[in-house]
């Protein structure tokens, strides 16, 4: 649904402000209808006046910001996890927030599998072994590895992405099993009230849940020694659930048996001491980043936008 | 299915679960109170007709007894061990087991690679090592597995495993095989051009013999296409590894997963510098727990040695090892006491599920194998050849491995080397080896070791590790 046309034509397109610089999937598709400006280049005026903010790339959304922008009503992620925005400004101003919905759960839940996959079953590794000669040179066999199928695993965070991890890998034949605020009534899969309970019962801990104040750094030594010396994490949410410290020196203790990790406590920074490492399969935060799940979360963002500047109900908004 | 009442004992696998729930009538005997599971038997025993015992725990005559109208007992494991046979068979109860125990681990494999092969994750991995996300920024946009759609070449056993997987990825499944198989929901194409034509992920998956020897040609790539991608988890010579390099290459193929090559332990070192390729070295079934399931299947086999010389008692030694129990025929009985012995060649087999060749050749021993010894071996054993091929009569062994009266065989001489039995080829339930010509005892002492090596794998259903001509 387009914003009602006006007489004076592209001026007066409702104003989006960017929290990041242009991304051109999105100005593609919203520069007909929107006026797109960056917020570090609004004047007074645009500044005052501006009553949507969309956030791509996961900038900080500080409280000054959204102070900063006092006709603002609405703001729009185009990511499923809102961690980035200050979620307690939004709240008290009553400002409605939007993700991406289920735009990546696809993605994300595949490559969660992938990265399970490449992590048991050495994939990273063992391609960089054929390529460096080294598998025609040693005449011998690769060393084993751990085998997929039947392997328990625990999902913490049995949401849209958790659900369709869940949903590829029982295909796999593996042994289901997960954490979240509350018992899914729906899910056929066993429930544990606690992530150190679930990663003691398992040999694999997927992350997919959002990161709030509750989650931050919930895989800490315990529950990484819950998980086991034959265990591995693999975490496809965000970097602060995990205290990455703990992380690198519970797998260089042996405390730890491997790790899948797309996401990073201060992106793009990554503990260095990961990068020697073959038990551990690493990734640039690109679970997402596909041509059909950026086209997905365009559909999302926009439609939202036109919902909003419609004064029709937003399509995914998010409960602060 | 809809009407047969199946009684799962523990909540063992989620997939599991959910489908038979499905296609069956289920029952959960873990959810009525440990105390009161007699009364629950009781109160549906006249609707359960099938069992799915938690391994651990098996099945036991009482329960058997309990359920009059059980007709079977479907073990969710290879180990039946704790299932009551005997109870079993006195009911007419049939019990099964899931003995392919490397299907799982090639098609996990084949998924994974996939996966890797689109999403780039080898290469993602390199670049996070590098240090070139912080320098350089994100790496390169990949495209997305689920909902692509998968063309499976073969659909046996692995060529199912990776279409089950598939589909959990929404991804719609399409297969070429000799004749059109009962799975409505799959797409057959009689044509390999057409399949190619029709889907974005080709997975090789079937069994190696003259025609599907460069199943996948040029032809078949450049139908697959520059966005498509070719996953090898079967062995190398099903693709022409020389049109499949310069197609991608020349980008006329989007990507590949390869777990196989032609020429192993060489990969084509062209590949190695191309970043939409993942090339792994042959690790299909490479993980531990398979291994030792395999261990599993081969220990407690009763081996038979024609022959106990030198060679025949380097055998001995190893197959003990396996727990397997050992007997042998010579002329004369030997002071083995460890070893059971018989005075002729067709008791011998007929009291083993592995019979070994490792005699002499001379007048006496030539076609020592003959059509008799095989139908005493039987349609579950297997004939292992180590010594000469005249001790066997070839013939007769093709005949029997052709018909299915003899379940299989690991062999490294042949009556007419170089020549292999044609018919041998297509088999895969065969184990082939390379006559290395020595008679050596070291040499042979290898031998018996890589025969081993193969046996174990035969013994599990592993699919033919190296083939000769």
């Amino acid at each position: 649904m387009a914003p009602p046309a006006t007489q004076d034509g592209s001026s007066s397109k409702p104003i989006v402000l960017l929290a990041d610089p242009f991304i051109p999937e999105f100005e593609q598709e919203l520069a007909p209808s929107y006026r797109l400006l960056p917020a570090a280049d609004a004047d007074e005026a645009a500044a005052a006046s501006a009553r949507a903010l969309l956030t791509v790339d996961l900038p900080a959304v500080t409280a000054a910001q959204i102070d900063a922008l006092p006709a603002l009503e609405l703001v729009v992620a185009s990511s499923a996890g809102v961690d980035h925005i200050n979620l307690g400004a939004c709240r008290r101003r009553g400002i409605a927030v939007t993700n991406a919905q289920n735009a990546f759960s696809a993605d994300a839940a595949d490559y969660a599998v992938g990265l399970l996959v490449a992590v048991l079953r050495r994939v990273a590794a063992a391609d960089a072994y054929v390529r460096r000669g080294a598998w025609a040179a040693a005449a011998g066999d690769y060393p084993l590895a751990s085998k997929v199928s039947g392997k328990r695993v625990g999902i913490v965070g049995l949401g849209s992405i958790g659900g369709l991890v869940a949903r590829r890998l029982a295909a796999f034949g593996c042994v289901i099993a997960y954490n979240s605020r509350s018992p899914k009534a729906s899910a056929p899969y066993k429930f544990y009230p606690s992530v150190r309970e679930l990663a003691a019962e398992s040999d694999v801990l997927v992350l997919s849940c959002a990161l709030t104040e509750e989650t931050r750094r919930m895989v800490g030594r315990e529950v990484m020694e819950a998980l086991g010396k034959g265990g591995v994490l693999v975490n496809v949410g965000r970097g602060g659930l995990v205290d990455e410290a703990e992380l690198v020196r519970c797998l260089r203790e042996g405390v730890l048996g491997g790790a899948g990790l797309d996401v990073y406590e201060n992106e793009p920074e990554v503990p260095p001491e990961l990068w020697g490492m073959d038990n551990v399969v690493l990734s640039d935060h690109r679970a997402v980043i596909t041509p059909e799940s950026i086209q997905g979360v365009v559909d999302v963002v926009k439609a939202n936008l036109d919902a909003f500047f419609s004064g029709k109900p937003l399509v995914s908004q998010v409960q602060l | 299915m809809d009407s047969l009442g199946v009684l799962l004992v523990a909540p063992m696998n989620a997939y599991l679960e959910q489908e038979l729930d499905r296609r069956c009538r289920l029952f959960r005997l873990w959810e009525s109170p440990a105390d009161r599971r007699d009364d629950y038997l009781r109160a549906h025993a006249s609707s359960i007709r099938a069992v799915v015992p938690y391994a651990p725990q098996g099945v036991d005559a009482a329960m058997i007894d309990a359920l009059p109208s059980l007709e079977i007992v479907s073990s969710f494991s290879v180990g039946i061990d704790r299932v009551d046979l005997d109870a079993c068979r006195r009911r007419g109860v049939r019990v099964t087991n899931t003995p392919d125990v490397l299907t799982d681990d090639v098609a996990d494999l084949a998924v994974g690679l996939a996966i890797a092969a689109l999403r780039k994750i080898p290469q993602a991995d390199r670049y996070v090592r590098a240090g070139k996300w912080k320098s350089k920024g994100d790496f390169t946009l990949t495209t997305r597995f689920s909902g692509k759609r998968v063309g499976i070449l073969g659909l046996g056993r692995i060529g199912l495993a990776v279409a089950k997987r598939a589909e959990a990825f929404d991804c719609p499944i399409s297969y070429h095989s000799r004749s059109e198989k009962p799975f409505p929901k799959y797409k057959f194409y009689p044509n390999v051009v057409d399949l190619a034509a029709n889907c974005d992920v080709l997975v090789v998956a079937c069994s190696l013999n003259p025609e599907t020897r460069h199943i996948v040609n040029r032809k078949v790539i450049d139908a697959l296409g520059p966005e498509g991608v070719l996953i090898n988890i079967a062995r190398g010579a099903h693709v022409d590894e020389p049109e499949l390099i310069s197609a991608l290459l020349e980008k006329r193929l989007g990507g590949a997963g390869l777990d196989v090559f032609e020429d192993e332990p060489f990969a084509p070192e062209q590949l190695f510098e191309l970043d939409n390729v993942v090339l792994v070295p042959h690790v299909g079934s490479d993980t531990e727990e398979t291994c030792r399931a395999m261990a599993d299947l081969f220990s407690g086999k009763r081996v038979g040695i024609i022959g106990l010389g030198r060679i025949g008692l380097a055998v001995a030694k190893r197959v003990e090892a396996f727990d397997c129990p050992v007997n042998y025929y010579q002329r004369t009985k030997q002071d083995h006491p460890g070893y059971t012995y018989y005075p002729s060649v067709v008791e011998l087999a007929a009291s083993s599920d592995v019979l070994v060749v490792a005699c002499p050749l001379n007048e006496h021993t030539r076609h020592i194998v003959n059509r008799e010894v095989m139908e005493a071996l039987g349609p579950r054993g297997v004939l292992i050849n180590i010594g000469r091929g005249p001790h066997v009569d070839e013939a007769a062994m093709v005949a029997a491995l052709a018909d299915g009266r003899l379940g299989g065989a690991g062999l490294d001489v042949f009556e007419d080397e170089p020549n292999v039995p044609e018919a041998l080829l297509g088999m895969d339930n065969v184990v082939l080896v390379p006559h290395v010509g020595s008679a050596t005892h070291e040499t042979r002492t290898a031998m018996a070791d890589l025969v081993l090596g193969n046996l174990e794998a035969h013994v599990a259903g592993k699919p033919l590790l190296t083939q000769v001509v």
